[in-house]
């Protein structure tokens, strides 16, 4: 049998309250739309259209280059006002592809035909999620074709659907469970038609009770597809808690999760798959939470990517009685990225706006005290790693130390030891800045033997 | 209205737990709040003072010491306060101001402030603090208001066959230190392991390999009343639950933690059986506290994923990495034992000789003729094998503290001293000496500690009471008989005289020896 749960782990308040019964509303934009050509891990995509073009909704903006790479599409119709640097989600300038919205969102042709999966042989079906730019929507934006082609499809036992949602404030998934339970479940079968030999496992933490039963109707019906609730615990969606709750592997950091038996999608993944298969449809499209005590109306929305998130804060009734915002967020609260400004556009990957009125960072700053050593971070860390001691190699420029013999590049950024320490030590800072120390002095090296 | 300000940007988690250093010191504040207030309690109105002493006096250590380097103030962290209160539960009740006071200062100043400030001293302040204060004024340290139950005395009696009130001894109302209810401090100890402030792994290390080392090396086996005066006795629950517990000195992995628990309780054990202190646990957790950074530098636990595949033989890695680590601290044990057994031997002569001086002039009152004493090998091995044990049955609570004998100037022997500590008085302990002359008569008595109410029991201080002890044979004296009791103190009186016959019966099994 496998295990419940996952060792470690924390508890934040998980702030869904605010939005979590609000049902999906679809919002369509007024301004322009900007389109970075990187929404995804690898190479950027090659824009494919000149400033002035005409495009429609789910015309080709940015074509795939390479095999890890993603299709970018404009969701919208109009023309096309600029390719520039823009600022993006992730806080620089990226090369963005501006569309001049029309505001009628005419679509390609064909786009929305129905078909049926089964008429369709495997590598069809591949080259639709791959037409469609389809990456992981849960927040890595790793390409989906990518994962979904193994070295060995039949060594796949389990493709699971992540419906965990662990991320405080986000309640997206969980409404895109509740009102697309169906459509989801025909993911997973396209998603299982490819690999014969493994069962359909969608988890969802006990937290989400309508978005279970949900999902338990939907598969009432399906013999090789369960439902697995899972205790609410942070962060039960990382994708390794994921795999060891299911299949009960631990993986390592150079592990695919294929590698373990598993293919791990985030519920929106999951039914931008079966919009891509079954209706002709890229991703174009996607549900965004728009939350947090600094938002008049918390919600969640049907949004088309490339939306600015200003628009989508007006149209949650823009900024609650009094409320300023002290941190904006793309995402949630524990892995979301603090954005200095809100003309930003909704990326694949943006499952969320979080806007806080106090910043967690701001006031833990104020009760920074020296480590007491008290090793709960060790004891909550989800890869079993010891952050205090990472902290401290990390302080003093130990990276050898912080590679070798902590593992410290194990560590899956889910920032639990930094949310529980009494100290507020800024551990995640230090291991991001450790991290990119050695990965840059790898890429150096790798660089060096090659000029010789 | 949106603001066009920028906001916040910073690394994720954005929001953090609730959880604080203060309130982490404030949670073990409140375990041993049960504890306290049971001292105060028994103890009456000094205890009080002795923990506010000690409190206020480590808080204020800390503000000078920041205030006078420029340092960020950092009382609010509440550590100081948790050191000055563990202090205070550490001592007895009964000491003078002067000693938590020094205390304090000594831990938060020498072994916190000038290592770092908090989570950079090497060792326990508070246990350092009582070390220190243990080593600097071992009698004030030892002298518990109530006969103690830190300490062997009970712990011998018990070997010894006689019986020990265990429930006595777990409420605390066998006395000790200021926190010496056991009962208290396991109460307190709960509440931090089921509010998960402590990690479970050292109490439960410390607590079974200290209880599996005494019975195994305790010489009594595995006797349950023993091993439970043994656990209860000397501060075990303390060390366990609070003193081995505290973060900074302890290590941060959990295979770390058990090996750094059973070394304390192995530590302490050992220390206990063959170290000559009581206070074996202080220094269990000192020593342990000095191999926490080797512990942690050597037991580093793999990731999950790394713990279990092939390449990474089950916990042979960890068995691996575990080698060195306990090679290196039986290492270091066996140099210390050895250095101090040494240390022990040269200094040996100094200490008795400086013991006998303090004495000597009580002895030579009573032995005038005598120009030298000594103590002689027999004896003083006689006596530490009574371990703080009454002498005899018959004589109350009389304990031998000391015998020597004379010579007089031309080398022949002029007789014999022996010291008595009766617990018995009306009022306090009485100690007294008692001269032997080598004809087997006595030569009077001389008191050195006697708190008797004056004008009723102080008249055993008078020549007419005291007078009737020269002269007359060394064999068991009686009330009434030989010696009539001070007119109104019969109770100061009979402690006396069961005192002296302690005496003259260990002078009858060991006066042979003597010379």
């Amino acid at each position: 049998m496998t295990e419940r749960t996952f060792r470690g782990g924390v508890h934040p308040d998980d702030g869904k309250a605010y939005s979590r019964d609000a049902a999906l509303t679809v919002y369509e934009p007024k301004g322009e739309l900007v389109f970075p050509v990187s929404q995804h891990i690898g190479k950027p995509a090659k824009v494919a259209v000149s400033v002035g073009d005409k495009v429609l909704a789910g015309q080709v903006l940015a074509e795939q280059d390479g095999y890890v790479s993603s299709r970018i599409h404009s969701s919208c119709s109009g023309t096309v006002k600029a390719i520039e640097k823009r600022r993006t989600v992730m806080g620089g300038l990226a090369e963005c592809v501006v569309v001049e919205n029309d505001g009628k969102f005419r679509a390609v042709k064909g786009m929305g035909t129905k078909t049926d999966f089964r008429n369709l042989s495997r590598e069809e079906i591949l080259q639709k999620i791959r037409d469609a730019g389809i990456v992981g929507m849960g927040g890595a934006s790793f390409p989906t074709p990518v994962k979904l082609e193994p070295k060995n499809p039949d060594g796949i036992e389990y493709v699971i659907v992540n419906g965990a949602e662990c991320e405080p404030f986000i309640t997206c998934d969980d409404q895109l469970m509740r009102t697309h339970a169906g459509e989801i479940v025909t993911g997973l079968k396209v998603m299982l038609s490819l690999f014969p030999q493994a069962r359909g496992v969608i988890l969802i933490e006990e937290n989400k009770p309508e978005a279970i039963e949900a999902m338990t109707e939907a598969v009432s019906m399906e013999k090789n597809i369960r439902v697995q609730p899972a205790p609410t615990k942070y962060p039960q969606g990382g994708e390794k808690s994921i795999i060891k709750v299911v299949a009960g592997k631990d993986t390592k950091m150079s592990q695919l999760p294929a590698e373990a038996g598993c293919i791990v999608d985030n519920v929106s993944t999951v039914y931008a798959i079966y919009e891509a298969v079954c209706r002709a449809t890229p991703l174009i499209r996607r549900a965004v939470t728009v939350t947090g005590p600094a938002v008049k109306n918390p919600g969640n929305f049907i949004v088309r990517v490339g939306t600015s998130f200003r628009e989508l804060l007006d149209a949650a009734g823009g900024l609650a009685d009094g409320a300023e915002i002290r941190k904006a967020i793309a995402g949630g609260a524990m892995m979301g990225i603090a954005m200095p400004d809100l003309d930003v556009p909704v990326q694949k990957a943006s499952n969320a706006l979080t806007l806080l009125t106090v910043d967690g960072v701001e006031e833990a700053d104020k009760k920074l005290t020296p480590c007491i050593r008290c090793g709960r971070c060790n004891e909550v860390c989800p890869m079993g790693l010891t952050p205090q001691m990472m902290g401290v190699a990390a302080e003093r420029k130990e990276y050898g130390k912080y590679e070798n013999r902590l593992y410290g590049l194990e560590c899956i950024s889910c920032g639990s030891c930094t949310y529980i320490c009494p100290a507020k030590r800024p551990l995640m800072q230090l291991f991001k800045d450790a991290k990119g120390a050695i990965l840059e002095a790898r890429r150096m090296a790798q660089q060096g033997g090659g000029a010789k | 209205m949106t603001p066009s300000v920028s906001y916040n940007v910073s690394s994720s988690p954005h929001v953090r737990s609730p959880l604080s250093t203060g309130q982490v010191m404030y949670d073990v504040i409140l375990a041993l709040m049960p504890a306290t207030f049971f001292g105060i309690w028994h103890f009456g109105v000094h205890a009080l003072f002795v923990v506010l002493m000690s409190v206020v006096s480590a808080v204020l250590t800390e503000f000078v010491f920041d205030y006078l380097t420029g340092r960020e103030n950092t009382l609010y962290d509440g550590s100081a306060v948790l050191t000055g209160l563990l202090l205070a539960l550490c001592i007895p009740a009964s000491v003078p101001l002067y000693i938590p006071y020094i205390g304090s200062v000594f831990a938060i100043l020498v072994v916190k402030c000038f290592f770092g400030g908090l989570g950079k001293n090497f060792m326990n302040p508070a246990l350092g603090g009582r070390c220190f204060l243990l080593l600097s004024f071992g009698s004030a340290m030892t002298n518990y208001a109530v006969d103690g139950v830190t300490g062997a005395t009970p712990l011998a009696r018990l070997a010894s066959g006689e019986t020990v009130n265990l429930v006595q001894m777990f409420t605390g109302h066998g006395g000790g230190v200021l926190g010496c209810s056991a009962f208290a401090l396991l109460l307190g100890g709960l509440y931090l392991w089921v509010i998960d402030a402590i990690p479970w792994r050292i109490p439960v290390s410390v607590l079974l390999s200290f209880g599996v080392f005494m019975g195994l090396f305790g010489g009594d086996g595995f006797n349950l009343p023993l091993l439970c005066a043994h656990l209860i006795g000397g501060g075990v629950f303390m060390a366990a639950f609070f003193m081995a517990t505290d973060p900074v000195t302890s290590p941060v992995t959990a295979p770390g933690q058990l090996l750094y628990g059973c070394c304390v309780g192995v530590l302490s054990g050992f220390f206990r059986v063959f170290g000559s202190s009581a206070d074996s646990v202080s220094y269990a957790i000192i020593l342990s506290n000095l191999f926490t950074p080797l512990i942690d530098e050597l037991i580093i636990p793999k990731p999950f994923a790394y713990r279990n595949s092939a390449a990474d033989a089950p916990s042979g890695g960890f068995r691996k990495s575990m080698l060195p680590a306990l090679c290196a601290a039986v290492c270091v044990l066996g140099v210390s034992v050895g250095l101090l057994r040494g240390v022990a031997g040269v200094t040996a002569d100094v200490v008795e000789k400086r013991q006998l001086s303090e004495n000597l002039t009580v002895y030579r009152a009573l032995l005038p003729d005598a120009v030298d004493f000594s103590i002689p090998e027999e004896t003083k091995q006689a006596i530490e094998a009574l371990n703080g044990a009454a002498w005899g049955s018959g004589f109350g609570n009389a304990v031998i503290r000391e015998a020597v004998s004379a010579t007089d100037a031309v080398g022949a022997a002029a007789g014999h001293v022996v010291t008595v500590r009766t617990m018995d008085g009306r009022d306090g302990p009485i100690t007294l000496s008692v001269g032997f002359l080598p004809n087997g008569t006595l030569n009077g008595i001389l008191y050195s500690e006697l708190n008797e109410t004056p004008g009723i029991g102080m008249k055993v201080e008078e020549e007419s009471f005291t007078g009737q002890f020269i002269g007359i044979p060394a064999s068991t004296l009686s009330l009434g008989t030989e010696i009539d009791a001070a007119s109104g103190a019969t109770i100061s009186s009979t402690a006396v005289l069961n005192a002296v016959n302690a005496a003259i019966d260990f002078h009858a099994a060991y006066g042979d020896k003597m010379n």
